[in-house]
């Protein structure tokens, strides 16, 4: 058995960590081992069986340690049993996982052990000091004067008789809740409180399997906000794909918060999750990956996606329309294209247009673009529309328009247009370059 | 009693002749590896993607367009020989499933048209970026990220050192990376490896001069035939020298004069 113990640090008046932060690094633990729980300020787990998984016991700790710090842990230590692990913890020990067991509990200090603290002062006054000076007393007077416990919780931390543990469950959705050390001004700096809040969604994500697209971070305003001002405000985030990738969740939240303007201070932080996925991960392999340090093209337009605004960053839409503006339409990257696919026409198409159709102007009766323009195919004529009428129902998107190709000295080959206007009016228009 | 045959001592090649010679045969290839003339045209180190030109690829090192660098396409107007200059080169990389990104293109790309070049719309993205700032953040996250198979990013005015910011990054990027830019751009120093100008042709070609590449400056333009896709079919004999109907039109009856100071003694003559 493989027992780690995490330590929350107490205020400094001795009031043991809330409920809330002990809770949530349980859920957190719980993505390295089932066997979570809680013993007083602290998390203990056994995770002898995922030490492989997790690439070794130094790498496993490495783990732990790093993203427990965010969490606000203060101390990790390792030992056969949680009650040793716990012992070690808080003496600020490594562990007893190389050295004998009684060795080092021998020398820890009496008030490492929950059990041994009320009797911590008849003790003293008897000599014993440390744990090891209250093993060699004799048992039967032990028991006598301190009652069975004390016996008990010894012998259960020197390994002679089991433990029982009340395991965590892993709650079913997620809602963590942090109160912030002191009052947030601005919204990018809630990004080191949603931090830990993101890493323990994550824990609860890996423990469940499972990836996120959506995600909310609400925001609470502490008392002393003005009177007109509401009781908070809230972030959703949605992902194109589940995952849970503290970095990247991290980006996009920080993309968002950017733009958000706060109307007082803050003073809790609620993260929820809204929609959970199964996520399929990928296996370890054992040749090196070829692509280390490339990021999936989805995450990325995200990111940019996050800064510039949705739909700058888009995906083309084809229809079956041989209308130049209606052949075509853009959708942000993020949505699904759909199934079907549209044929190619074998008509000429310019390969960039003119948002709007450019009136050319006109010199001798031929059009001019930077200078004369040579006609060289064409006509090509674009006619129909008459069914499509506007939003507003007023006008129709009927065109009657003669394409040709038609060559510029300087502005390359490009695709104007002949249409009617009004009477016999008509005029050409600039509507696409073949770049 | 024959001579004891010596043992291979471990460690060693059974044959002491064969590797000397081995060293031998390949040393003057070692040395020359590290060394460049300038005569010759520069090796590649990374993969390239051919152009699709064979007399362009035989003037670039490596014989195609680079990848893990970046490489700028001068144009006289913006939207005028970009896709035709790049597009054979990016039906490959489409056709290997990469996606090709345009950041910030100078108008609205129409897939109908490209798709004929052999651009898939479903790996095709558009970045709208409106400032530089926005533009050249866009760049750089797309080439670290390493996940596209093209960008093709359109720069107005960017400083020498904006550009060599994004070929340290793309010194770790697999894909192609082209930023097209302005002709003025050309007097500015740039760290991108490759620079071309290119610019249309009336005779349905481009014009490439190669501005800078990694070997001896090449003094001469190349004439890249090209017609635009969808195009190639509708070409009767009469339209495949459009120059010279133009010179049809506008009568040059004084040879080696500008056309312009041709015009007002015309119509002097005709009042």
């Amino acid at each position: 058995m493989l027992w780690a113990a995490l330590l929350l640090p107490c205020a400094p008046d001795g009031t043991p960590p809330s409920s809330d932060a002990l809770h949530g690094l349980a859920t957190w633990a719980l993505q390295f081992t089932p066997r979570v729980a809680i013993a007083d300020e602290a998390v203990i787990l056994e995770v002898a069986a995922s030490v492989r998984l997790f690439g070794g016991r130094r790498a496993l700790h490495e783990r732990i340690l790093s993203e427990a710090r965010t969490l606000g842990a203060v101390a990790l230590a390792w030992a056969p049993n949680s009650l040793a692990a716990l012992a070690c913890a808080r003496a600020g020990v490594p562990g007893a996982i190389r050295l004998p067991l009684p060795g080092v509990l021998d020398a820890l200090a009496l008030q490492v052990l929950s059990a041994a603290r009320p009797h911590q002062l008849t003790l003293a006054q008897l000599g014993c000091r440390t744990l090891g000076e209250v093993r060699r007393l004799p048992r039967g007077g032990l028991t006598r004067r301190f009652g069975q416990a004390l016996l008990q919780v010894l012998d259960q931390a020197y390994g002679l008789r089991p433990e029982a543990h009340g395991w965590v469950e892993l709650p079913e959705v997620f809602r963590a809740r942090l109160e912030l050390m002191s009052r947030v001004e601005t919204a990018p700096a809630l990004l080191f409180g949603a931090r830990r809040l993101l890493v323990q969604l994550c824990g609860w994500l890996a423990a469940r399997h499972a990836g996120i697209t959506a995600f909310t971070l609400h925001w609470a305003h502490d008392a002393m906000r003005p009177r007109d001002v509401g009781e908070g405000g809230a972030l959703t985030i949605r992902t194109a794909e589940p995952m849970r990738h503290v970095e990247h969740l991290q980006r996009l939240l920080a993309e968002h918060l950017a733009q958000v303007t706060l109307a007082a201070p803050v003073g809790d932080l609620i993260l929820e999750a809204l929609d959970v996925m199964p996520l399929q991960e990928r296996s370890a392999s054992l040749v090196p990956d070829k692509e280390v340090g490339s990021e999936p093209l989805t995450r990325v337009l995200e990111r940019i996606a996050a800064r510039l605004g949705a739909d700058r960053v888009r995906r083309p839409v084809l229809h079956e329309d041989h209308r130049i503006e209606w052949a075509q339409d853009w959708q942000p990257a993020s949505l699904a294209l759909p199934r079907s696919r549209v044929a190619s026409t074998d008509t000429p198409q310019p390969t960039f247009i003119l948002p709007e159709p450019l009136r050319l102007a006109l010199r001798e009766h031929r059009p001019i673009f930077q200078g004369p323009l040579m006609l060289l195919i064409g006509p090509h004529r674009v006619e129909g529309g008459w069914w499509h009428r506007g939003e507003d129902d007023a006008c129709s998107h009927h065109v009657e328009r003669d394409y040709w190709v038609a060559l510029s000295e300087r502005a390359g080959v490009l695709w104007i247009c002949h249409e009617r206007l009004a009477g016999d009016a008509t005029a050409w228009y600039l509507h696409g370059l073949f770049a | 009693m024959p001579a004891p045959t010596p043992l291979p001592r471990p460690g060693l090649a059974p044959d002491p002749a064969a590797p000397s010679s081995r060293l031998g045969r390949s040393r003057p290839e070692i040395a020359v590896a590290g060394v460049w003339r300038g005569a010759e045209i520069g090796r590649q180190p990374s993969a390239v993607v051919p152009t699709g030109w064979a007399q362009l690829d035989r003037e670039l090192p490596g014989g195609g367009w680079p990848t893990r660098a970046i490489t700028e396409v001068l144009t006289p107007q913006p939207a005028t020989a970009e896709w035709r200059l790049l597009g054979p080169a990016l039906r490959q990389v489409a056709a290997r499933g990469g996606s090709i990104i345009a950041v910030a293109p100078p108008r609205e790309p129409y897939l109908p048209g490209l798709q004929p070049a052999g651009l898939d719309e479903r790996g095709f993205v558009w970045i709208e970026a409106r400032t530089l700032a926005e533009r050249l953040w866009a760049i750089e996250q797309l080439i670290k990220a390493n996940a596209c198979g093209a960008i093709i990013a359109w720069l107005e005015q960017a400083r020498a050192e904006q550009i060599r910011r994004l070929q340290v990054c793309a010194q770790a990027c697999e894909a192609l990376v082209f930023l097209c830019r302005p002709q003025a751009a050309r007097e500015q120093s740039s760290a991108a490896p490759l620079r071309v100008h290119a610019s249309p042709d009336p005779d349905w070609a481009l014009r490439l001069h190669i501005l800078k590449r990694r070997g001896p400056t090449l003094d001469r333009t190349l004439t890249l035939a090209s017609v635009p896709t969808g195009l190639a079919g509708l070409l009767t004999p009469r339209l495949l020298h459009p120059s010279r109907l133009f010179s049809r039109e506008v009568p040059a009856h004084a040879v080696g004069r500008p056309a312009p100071a041709l015009r007002p003694r015309r119509d002097t003559a005709v009042q």
